[in-house]
């Protein structure tokens, strides 16, 4: 089966006013559809920009990115506005929810942005089931202050995952939380994959987290520095990882 | 570094909000400065009118009748005790060159022409001659001209004058041009100087219009005045000194610069809404800084200055600005009053206390409204500000009930700077206008919400998530909203207030002149027209006329005070059915106008005097006689005179004993059905006899025409409060988008367009201004129905100003719309990594 999100010789280089900083310096990896692939590296590493460009919100420097077999390293913004829109989903670190819109309104809003009436058929029962996925029943109609920070990013991937996403990209989602809210939502995202067959991109420096993987890739200095293959595991424990990445010094 | 320093710094941070907020201090200021110009430059002209006008003459008699002050009066008063000089002279308008015949020649303007006693006169005026001579003898066939009037009609030295009078043209020589408009008010610079006894002769007069008095050293006029009480008994005179001129032009412009400055306190009241939200804006943008301060062991009070150091900035560079942009305004100003009084007003006569006064204000409204984002500031506890997740709506949100103090400070300081000639009244009428609009404004924030829904709903069936993050964005802080809305909301409202008020008066004027002129067309002339002279007869055997009646507007005595008075034909007004009758029969009175002995009051004047059906008047006629009328009835509105309406007296009175000596105006009424020949014929045969005639409705759209003007210009100056209502838009709606960068970048990641983004903001200005226009339509109605009652003037029938709301409209809706261009554009080009990174 071919890859579904591939990475073709990335670089990417940020000017600062006179002086520039290379973020990405040549990294190719391949996603398989359906898989669980975690981003490991330290703060500074480029993991996250990585992501940035692997889901369309930048474009590399030199290199490619080949979304389904489309080359979407220089898509035009409205082409890449849709892509986001139709074919990723994103969960960020901070719960990234509108304020004023209750939890099914900020789930439904890729829908409503695109137009689309969610009252409903088919798109009112895939928003309740998401719902049903993150476990908010019952608090459809909550503000997103009304929320406590593990529900808060629980609704932030329902979002994400309404739209049926090719691919699920997710940055940190864990580092805003305590360590069992934190669990609940890797739960989450493994259920959407094991279950659902939806492929993740976890970008994290959390171990426990990474050990959701089916694979993971070791990220410093803009470079992939080693790639770990754990393979599907119901119990997510992180011995096995933890001890490859001493092995790599990280 | 300095504390002050760091303000100047984060000033220069947000450069376009500093900028606009020291724009809309430069607009308040302007209009202010220019305001407290043209008071300074028409107390200026008022000076030096009366210097050109009375000279240095102490007293002046001025005649009450047409027929003047006759030679006996004259020399009484020549005799009087403590007079040193006596200056008669004639006053006439009338025009110059051969009467036009031609249908297609053009009627050149009036002149004034002033006759003198060149030896007499000269001792109390200086006449300041460019060209050319004096003039001498008081009969010699010569002529002074102004300046003015030599260029606009080509005359030089020697040029042959002709004097339109009461019968053949009088010719004279021009000897002399007189600098700049010469010395006769309301002349607008045509002014003729003749020898007296030259006028007496052009216009068939016996009398002189006035005499200019100066008095010996070391008498007093209150003196002199008694004395001539006691000697001047032929002829009712009125005694005035160069103070009452002075004050009767400065009231001529109380009214228009009452108004001027209540629209300059309603652009600086509007200025500090700016003042107080940018501010608050940068308090709160800045709380983690200013919780930096305060951990670093900035006192409390260290961080007020702080705020208030940028306050400083921005006023005294905002009123520097607003000085250049008043000086512009003020020529403008000033140039609509010489259009519309042709009263001599400049601004160069601006001076150094009133620009020092509009820069003070302007820094001292800055610093007002500069207070309470400085104490919310000061408030800023440092644990909260170094949170990581800072949320402090305090900190962001200015508190209305601040206005209140602004306003305090606003009104204080209009009242300081309040022109005097605008009087108390006008202050008053200010200050209720001023207290309903800062009500409306603090009244905002609880009607913004379901408006904003109401007002919102059609565009949700169009852009419904964009109108539904709009209003959400509106209501993120509603007391910003609210300062913006409220800022829009007073523009607004002035205009559609000011629209009203113009409507009632045009209304009001186009309504009396068709309920008291008997007539579809009004033929006037400059000299009187005897009952004798055949013009009326010619003029009603034209084919298609109905009717012709003559009209005369002169002044009466009564009890010691001045009345316009005009003379009528009774029957002519019942068979046309004017004048609308209060008390009295309408039939028995009009025709008792023509027997004689009887007068009919306009409403004001049976007010004044107290009187009603059945009292009688006495009219002091001179010499010590009087004239006793019976007061047959009293009209609502009646025939305009100088400065009122006018007291109506049958021609045979008029005639007889008060010596009326002919008609100025013909009230022409045509057949129904006659066509435009009629009014052709009609106008010819007028130009032929010298008369000018004109439609009705041209005379009443000459009126409509000189209000539109005077409200042009205070539309003017509220369209200034409109503007600078957009830039507080221009900067709420830019530091929403700034607030919501990681919000618009999080709805950009998950698919939004930056057409939906920029679409966004563009929503919430058109709320903004829909619910703008609304609330400014309904203000303004409040505005205009207090402007209206305490005017007097609030008549059922006026009807609503529909072409003002509609503007109201029009300016609500573009107004926010320019102003989302910017922030629009910011929304659209949030970059979605550098929003992510945000947090």
């Amino acid at each position: 089966m071919p890859p579904i999100l591939e990475a073709h010789d990335l670089t990417k280089r940020f000017e600062l006013g006179e002086s520039s900083v290379e973020a990405l310096k040549g990294v190719s990896l391949a996603v398989q559809p359906g898989e669980f692939v975690a981003l490991m590296g330290p703060s500074g590493s480029g993991k996250s920009t990585l992501l940035q460009l692997l889901g369309g919100l930048d474009q590399p420097t030199t290199g490619a990115v080949v979304f389904e077999g489309e080359d979407i390293s220089h898509l035009s913004d409205d082409d890449a506005t849709r892509l986001r829109r139709e074919r990723t989903g994103f969960v960020f670190q901070a719960f990234n929810l509108i304020p004023l819109l209750n939890v099914r309104e900020n789930i439904a809003l890729p829908f409503t942005i695109a137009g689309q009436d969610t009252s409903r058929g088919e798109l009112r029962d895939r928003i309740r089931e998401v719902i049903t996925l993150v476990e908010l029943e019952g608090k459809e109609r909550h503000r997103p202050d009304q929320l406590s920070a593990g529900e808060q990013q629980r609704v932030a991937v329902a979002r994400a995952l309404v739209t049926r996403p090719s691919v699920l990209l997710a940055d940190e989602p864990t580092g805003n939380l305590d360590y069992t809210t934190g669990g609940e939502l890797l739960d989450a995202l493994w259920k959407s994959c094991d279950g659902a067959g939806q492929t993740v991109v976890l970008v994290t420096h959390d171990a426990r987290a990474a050990a959701y993987a089916d694979r993971v890739f070791v990220i410093r200095d803009g470079r992939i520095r080693d790639e770990i293959d754990l393979g599907r595991r119901p119990d997510h424990s992180a011995a096995p990882l933890i001890a490859r990445l001493a092995q790599v010094g990280l | 570094m300095g504390l002050d320093r760091l303000a100047w710094r984060i000033l220069a941070a947000r450069p376009l909000r500093t900028l606009l907020t020291t724009l809309g201090v430069a607009l308040g200021v302007g209009v202010l400065s220019s305001s407290l110009a043209m008071s300074a430059g028409i107390e200026a002209a008022v000076d030096r009118t009366v210097r050109d006008v009375v000279g240095s003459a102490d007293l002046r008699v001025a005649a009450f009748l047409e027929g003047g002050l006759s030679e006996a009066t004259v020399e009484a008063i020549r005799m009087t005790d403590g007079i040193e000089v006596a200056a008669p002279s004639i006053e006439r308008r009338t025009f110059l060159g051969a009467p036009v015949t031609s249908a297609g020649a053009e009627a050149r303007e009036a002149v004034t022409v002033v006759g003198i006693e060149p030896v007499a006169w000269s001792r109390l005026h200086e006449l300041e001659l460019v060209a050319g001579a004096r003039l001498a003898r008081i009969d010699e066939p010569s002529a002074l001209i102004t300046e003015s009037l030599a260029e606009a009609d080509g005359y030089i030295l020697g040029s042959e004058l002709r004097i339109q009078g009461h019968d053949q043209p009088t010719t004279l020589r021009v000897i002399g041009i007189i600098a700049g408009p010469g010395p006769v008010a309301g002349a607008a610079g045509r002014a003729v100087i003749v020898p007296v006894d030259v006028a007496r002769s052009a216009f068939g007069l016996e009398g002189v219009t006035r005499v200019d008095i100066g008095l010996a050293d070391g008498v007093s006029a209150r003196d002199v005045a008694e004395r001539l009480a006691e000697r001047l008994t032929l002829e009712p005179y009125v005694l005035s000194s160069p103070a009452d001129l002075a004050e009767g032009l400065r009231a001529s412009t109380a009214d228009f610069q009452a108004t001027t400055a209540l629209v300059a306190a309603i652009v600086l009241f509007v200025g500090s809404f700016l003042i107080v939200n940018t501010l608050s804006m940068t308090v709160g943008e800045r709380a983690r800084e200013v919780g930096l301060l305060r951990a670093a062991g900035a006192t409390r009070a260290q961080v007020v200055r702080f705020v208030l150091a940028g306050a400083l900035v921005i006023g005294i560079a905002g009123s520097a600005f607003g000085l250049v942009l008043g000086l512009l305004l003020g020529s403008l100003m000033a140039g609509s009053v010489r259009a519309l009084t042709g009263f001599p007003a400049e601004v160069s006569s601006l001076n150094a206390g009133s620009l020092a006064v509009a820069f003070l204000v302007g820094v001292a409204i800055t610093i007002a409204g500069a207070v309470e984002p400085a104490i919310q500031a000061a408030r800023i506890s440092p644990v909260e500000a170094l949170r990581a997740r800072l949320d402090l709506p305090a900190t962001r949100r200015a508190r209305l009930g601040w206005l209140a103090l602004v306003f305090v400070a606003v009104a204080i300081l209009a009242l300081l700077a309040w022109p005097p000639a605008a009087g108390a009244t006008g202050a008053d009428r200010a200050l209720g206008v001023y207290a309903v609009l800062l009500a409306a404004t603090l009244a905002t924030p609880f009607v913004l919400p379901p408006l904003a829904r109401i007002l919102g709903s059609p565009l949700a069936a169009f852009v419904r998530l964009e109108e539904r993050l709009a209003r959400g964005s509106l209501a993120r802080d509603r007391s910003r909203t609210a300062l913006t809305l409220g800022a829009l909301v007073v523009g607004l409202a002035m205009i559609v207030a000011l629209g009203w008020t113009a409507q009632a008066a045009r209304n009001a004027a186009t309504a009396w002149l068709a309920d008291v002129v008997p007539g579809d067309e009004v033929v006037t002339s400059i000299r009187p027209i005897g009952p004798g002279e055949a013009i009326r007869g010619q003029l009603a055997a034209i084919e298609g006329v109905r009717s012709v009646t003559p009209i005369a507007t002169f002044d009466l005595a009564i009890r010691g005070l001045r009345f316009d008075a005009a003379a009528i034909v009774g029957a002519d007004f019942l068979a046309d059915g004017r004048l609308t009758f209060i008390d009295g029969e309408r039939a028995a009175a009009l025709r008792a106008l023509d027997v004689g002995g009887a007068a009919i009051l306009p409403l004001p004047a049976a007010e004044r005097l107290g009187l009603g059906v059945g009292d009688t008047i006495s009219l002091a006629l001179g010499a010590g006689t009087t004239l006793d009328l019976r007061v047959v009835g009293v009209v609502e509105r009646s025939i305009p005179g100088d400065g009122g309406e006018a007291i109506l007296v049958g021609w045979r009175d008029a005639s007889g004993p008060i010596g009326v000596p002919g008609a100025d105006v013909f009230a022409v009424r045509f057949e129904d059905g006659a066509g435009p020949a009629a009014r052709e014929a009609l106008e010819t045969a007028a130009r032929d006899a010298a008369l000018e005639a004109n439609p009705l409705s041209r005379v009443q759209g000459a009126v409509t025409d000189a209000l539109g003007r005077v409200f042009g210009l205070f539309d003017a100056l509220a369209l200034v409060a409109v503007l600078v209502a957009a830039l507080g838009i221009v900067n709420t709606l830019a530091m929403g988008v700034v607030e919501r960068v990681h919000e618009i970048g999080v709805l950009r990641a998950i698919g939004m367009t930056r057409r939906q983004a920029s679409r966004m903001v563009v929503v919430e200005a058109t709320i903004l201004g829909l619910v703008g226009a609304v609330l400014g339509a309904v203000v303004g109605l409040g505005v205009g129905a207090v402007l209206l009652f305490l005017s007097g003037g609030l008549v059922a029938s006026a009807g609503l100003p529909w072409a003002s709301i509609a503007i109201a409209a029009v300016l609500g809706l573009a107004g926010p719309a320019i102003a989302a261009w910017y922030p629009s554009r910011l929304a659209s080009r949030v970059s979605i990594v550098r929003a992510l990174k945000f947090e």
